[in-house]
This record gives C-alpha cells, structure tokens and sequence, in this order.
C-alpha cells in the first residue's frame, strides 16, 4: 500500500505537478526537431559527398578532372575525422571552440548532429550507389542518356531501395544520439529530464519516462520503415 | 559508316585488342565469332565507347569519336545497343523503359514515345506486357524489349552483344526471329554472337576473331563453308552447327 502511495506521488510529481507533462512533450518536439533538421544536413551531405566520390571513381581512364580530384581528397578528410572522432567530443568542439559566441545551443547541437551523420550517411550512398549492376548504368549511357540523368532516373532509385535499411537504421540511431545534445546545454529531452529531476530530487520517473518516449519514437520509425520498403519492392514481383 | 583504325585496348598488361583496322559499311550485318577471350565483346563496346580504346581511332559517319571532345552522348543516341544480360531497368515498367530516353533526350514528347513504344511492342507481341515490370517476364521477352529499348532512339546502326547467350536454349528462336526482321528490314548490324546457324542465315561477312585481332574475314560461304585459319578451323570443330 505504501510502496503504491509512493508511487503515485513521485509519478505525479515527476509529470503531473505544475504542468510538467509540458516540459518532456517540448523537449521531445525539440528533439524531433533536432532530428528532422540534423537528418536534412546529413542527407544532404551525404549525398553530395557520395556522388562527388563516385563520380571521381567513374572517371574515364585518362581522363581525370583535378577539381575533381580535390573535392575528392577534401571528402576524404571529411568522413575520416568524423568517422574516428567521438560524436560527444565533436559537439564539444562546436560548441567552446567552433561556435562559441552562438547563443543557441540547440542550433549548435543539430549543425554538429547533421555534420556528423552526413559522412555515415555518406557511406552508405556510397555502398548504394556500388551495389546497383554496372550494366544498368552502361545501358542508360548506351541510350544516349548523360551521366546526370543514368544516375537521376537509373542508377540512384536503385540505390535508393538498397540503402533503406542503412538509412532508417542511422535515422533511428541519429534520434537517439541527439540525447548528446543535452551534454552542450541544447534543451532537448534529457535537457527537461534533468532539470525536472533537480527541482524533485527524484531521477527515476522522469528517466524512466524518456526512455519509453524514445522507445515509442523509434517503434513508430521502424513501422514507417517496413511499410516504405515494402511499397518500394512492388517491383520486384514476378506475378 | 563505321572506321576502326589500329584500334588496340588492353586491361593492365593484358592485351585484349591489337590493332583492328575494320571498316563497317552501312547496311551490313557484320557478325563476330571466335573462342571466348578473343576480344569480341571488348571490340563490340569500343565502337560506342563503353570501353576506352588505349589506343587507335574510331569514326562514325565522318566524326572521330574517340577525340575526346567528342560529344559522345549524342553519338551513342545513333547507335543502338543490347546486352547480354539485357539490363533493363528494374525500378521502371516496360514502358517507362522504352520512353525514359527518347523522352529525356528531346526526340519525342512523351505522348508520341508512348505510342511509338506501343507500335514497337506491338511488332515483338508484347503489346500487352506495356505496364509489367521487367522481374515478371521470361528471358526471352526480356530480350526482345531490350531491342525494342534500343529502336526507340531510332538508331543508324545495333551493336548485339552476345544477344541470346543468357537465354534459356527454348527462348533463343524468338530473340533471333526479332534481329532478323531487323535485318530484313535494312538495319546495319553488329553482332556477336555463338550462333553460328543465326551468322550463317543473316550475315553479309562473317568475322573470327582469336587472342585479339581479326583472323579471317570474308562471306559465311568463305568462312564456314572453306575456312583457311587453322585456329578458324580448330574453332568450327568444336562448336555445333
């Protein structure tokens, strides 16, 4: 009886007390946001970086392009120092060194999240891009079609439908890497969490109670996930 | 139409082309044979480029093609191409894929590359298979709307790589029965090809080629009926005609 008297009264101190269920519903729209807006930089980088890379390799023999070739070593710089950093220490960086005069840290925080993801994201592009048969891109080019347009119509829908997985993964992953943010002062979930938790001398509910609201987020995301692959295989019926 | 000078290419250190000097006139159906790793298929994709010559030129209607400032867009547009493994687009219905490039490339608006594709289908029977995906038809058919793919350009001249060499041996004589209305029709024709009854029926010269030059050249009649090459002659013994 005690234990459940208890119960409730941290519950409701945790969520209830002084409308505090309006602190965890704005640090998960904060943290949605930080995630649509760090996923949209990685993608964008990614994408860029992925078919600069690709577009390098594919280059006729003897034929190379030196500006090609910088973008090339640049875009190697890039995914090799993001790719062996730690995220938590990257957003450190951005937010004492890089950017330290900027005021809005959550805005700090998603650059540094977006960054980051867009040389995973990269990666993965590029897999994509590798794992469509040379053939498809050798019969759009056999058609007359230029390079832009093998790989707009031809070679990247292609890709698109094999990289899914990769992709949703590193957006559940990106989701769930924003809680980082919190550690630069970004007001996101954990940010809300912890100060609820300070004001209550209480951790467990409002830690507890984020975890399931990442857990919701991230079920949601995969349902999402199965259903777009499954629209995407239509094509790959025989009947 | 077709100029091949000294043409030479190779992998590494490994010569696939030594110095083919061909020249291919317009109308002519020009089948290749000869052992694999002779260099058929390497010669077949310099002539539109798909491979880098190392070396050599190539003229297709008076322009060098292997200049590079060549647009080669515009030159692959003239000349159609079917592959061995067909590579049609998956993501795309038959349609779509015989539209997608004379659509992009200007030739034709999208309502008069519909019913040229349909005019097209129709001719190979396959009218009906106009909104299917490529992953629900046979080998066969797969082929044949390749080669209406390729005529949707209206190309000057069809290179064949080795058409019907990935088909189920029942879906051979329908791919072959499409390239020689093709032939009948006028088209010139590259063609390499194992089909020896095929190269005899429908070619105007035969070429064998081995280790990667041009060995004996001449009329089927000349090439299987008095094969003067030894390596020629070791080669038609081994395959069936």
């Amino acid at each position: 009886m005690n234990f459940w008297i208890n119960f409730s009264d941290k519950f409701n101190q945790a969520f209830v007390t002084g409308d505090r269920w309006r602190l965890y519903l704005k640090g998960l729209l904060s943290t949605l946001e930080l995630t649509v807006a760090a996923l949209a930089l990685g993608v964008v980088l990614g994408v860029l970086v992925a078919v600069l890379r690709a577009a390098h390799d594919q280059q006729r023999v003897g034929q190379h392009n030196v500006l090609l070739g910088a973008a090339n070593a640049v875009c190697q710089v890039y995914t090799t120092v993001i790719r062996g950093t730690p995220m938590l220490v990257q957003l450190l960086i951005w937010r004492f060194v890089i950017l330290s005069t900027v005021r809005d840290y959550t805005l700090v925080g998603a650059l540094g999240l977006g960054i980051n993801s867009g040389a995973y994201v990269a990666e993965i592009v590029r897999g994509g891009l590798m794992s469509v048969d040379a053939g498809q891109s050798e019969a759009g080019r056999s058609l007359g079609l230029g390079y832009i347009d093998t790989m707009r119509f031809i070679v990247v829908p292609q890709a698109f439908k094999n990289i899914l997985p990769s992709l949703g993964n590193e957006f559940i992953t990106l989701l769930k890497d924003t809680s980082l943010v919190s550690a630069i002062g970004g007001a996101e979930l954990v940010y809300f969490a912890q100060s609820v938790g300070a004001r209550t001398y209480e951790v467990m509910f409002p830690y507890i109670g984020i975890a399931v609201m990442y857990l919701v987020v991230v079920m949601f995301l995969t349902w999402l996930q199965g259903r777009l692959e499954r629209r995407l295989r239509q094509s790959d019926r025989r009947s | 139409m077709i100029d091949v000078h000294e043409l030479s290419k190779s992998f590494g250190d490994h010569l696939v082309l030594d110095k083919i000097t061909e020249h291919i006139e317009s109308g002519e159906k020009v089948v290749i044979i000869g052992p694999s790793g002779s260099g058929k298929s390497t010669f077949l994709r310099c002539l539109n480029l798909l491979e880098t010559p190392s070396s050599g030129t190539i003229t297709f209607d008076g322009q060098v093609i292997t200049d590079p400032k060549t647009d080669i867009d515009a030159v692959r547009r003239r000349m159609g191409m079917v592959f061995q493994h067909f590579n049609l687009f998956p993501n795309m219905t038959i349609r779509k894929n015989l539209t997608l490039a004379p659509v992009r490339t200007g030739l034709l608006k999208q309502a008069e590359a519909n019913d040229k594709a349909t005019a097209l289908l129709k001719r190979v029977g396959l009218e009906e298979k106009a909104d299917t995906y490529p992953a629900q038809l046979s080998g066969g058919q797969k082929q044949r709307v390749a080669i209406v793919r390729a005529l949707m350009m209206e190309p000057e001249v069809m290179l064949f790589d080795e058409p019907t060499s990935a088909l189920d041996p029942e879906m051979v004589g329908e791919v072959l029965d499409v390239m020689k209305e093709l032939a009948r029709d006028g088209m010139t024709m590259v063609v390499v090809t194992h089909e020896m009854g095929f190269a005899k029926e429908v070619g105007s010269r035969i070429l064998f080629m081995a280790d990667g030059k041009v060995l004996e050249k001449g009329t089927p009649q000349e090439v299987f009926g008095s094969p003067k090459n030894p390596r020629l002659r070791d080669f038609l013994s081994k395959v069936l005609i």
